[in-house]
């Protein structure tokens, strides 16, 4: 009897007697052990926001940048341009008051989707999850943003403008 | 006969489970607080602000650490059951002199 089952059982089945059940089952000394290791890639990946910020830091915007001249953007106002560098990045200029201007990244420090400034509310918005940020200073008002936006300098000399990075402390009013 | 560690386990037989589930509870804790390290650091460094990343990065080091080192006191696996007729179906049969 026992030899008929054995001719039964066809050869690869007899190298590996496991059952599938067996195969397939994930214990939970495995499920700790994944987690373990979940645990150890975490701080490698921690490990690799330090080295990128370390090896490629951020680099200041040099020198000064024509942008338009001054009458091509109104009181209330709003103007988008980029600055080509080592990467492209958009900007927004924003005439507040008769001589009162801002520069401010784009992209949105939530998830990077591009802000814009509203006059009715003197606020700068982004429409993606209702973001508002303060015009003058680029804080956060209100929304998910975790961070203000980062801001240039601007300056205005004979009728036209110009923007560069601060070299101090951005405007706080 | 029985000794010390057969009588434990026969006094508390849920001892590994409750082992068991202590560890798991532990590791996902360490695993919250590093994914909150790794959100402070990313949103930090996209700020210049460099100590953070770094302190983050040592916390989350000192914590995978720990994790590691739980994983020690994981119960011993389930000795797998062999089912007799099984067992003896996928072995080749003796032939009886």
């Amino acid at each position: 009897m026992a030899e008929d089952k054995n001719k039964q059982i066809p050869d690869w089945k007899r190298d590996f007697p496991i059952d599938q059940e067996e195969s397939t089952h994930v214990s939970r000394r495995e499920f700790a052990k994944f987690l373990g290791l979940f645990s150890g890639a975490l701080a490698l990946g921690n490990g690799a926001i330090v080295l990128n910020s370390w090896a490629f830091p951020e680099k200041d915007l040099e020198g000064e940048h024509f942008i338009c001249d001054e009458n091509e953007v109104p009181v209330g106002g709003m103007k988008q341009f980029e600055i080509r560098g080592t990467k492209e990045i958009p900007y927004i200029l924003i005439h507040l008051e008769e001589g009162e201007w801002r520069a401010f990244e784009q992209k949105c420090t939530h998830l990077a989707c591009a802000v814009r400034y509203r006059a009715d509310i003197q606020q700068i918005e982004c429409p993606c999850h209702k973001g508002y940020f303060d015009p003058r200073t680029g804080v956060v008002i209100q929304g998910p943003p975790p961070r203000p936006l980062p801001q240039l300098e601007v300056k205005v000399a004979d009728g036209k403008v110009y923007v560069k990075s601060f070299k101090d402390t951005p405007y706080t009013s | 006969m029985s000794d010390f560690r057969s009588s434990q386990n026969e006094a508390h037989p849920n001892k590994s489970n409750t082992l068991m589930t202590g560890i798991i509870l532990i590791l996902i804790l360490v695993i919250s607080i590093q994914v909150w390290f790794l959100y402070s650091a990313l949103n930090n460094a996209l700020d210049d602000n460099f100590d953070i990343a770094v302190a983050t990065f040592l916390g989350s080091l000192v914590l995978a650490l720990v994790s590691f080192w739980i994983l020690r006191y994981l119960p011993d696996p389930r000795q797998p059951k062999v089912k007799k007729s099984t067992y003896n179906a996928y072995r080749p049969t003796q032939k009886s002199s």
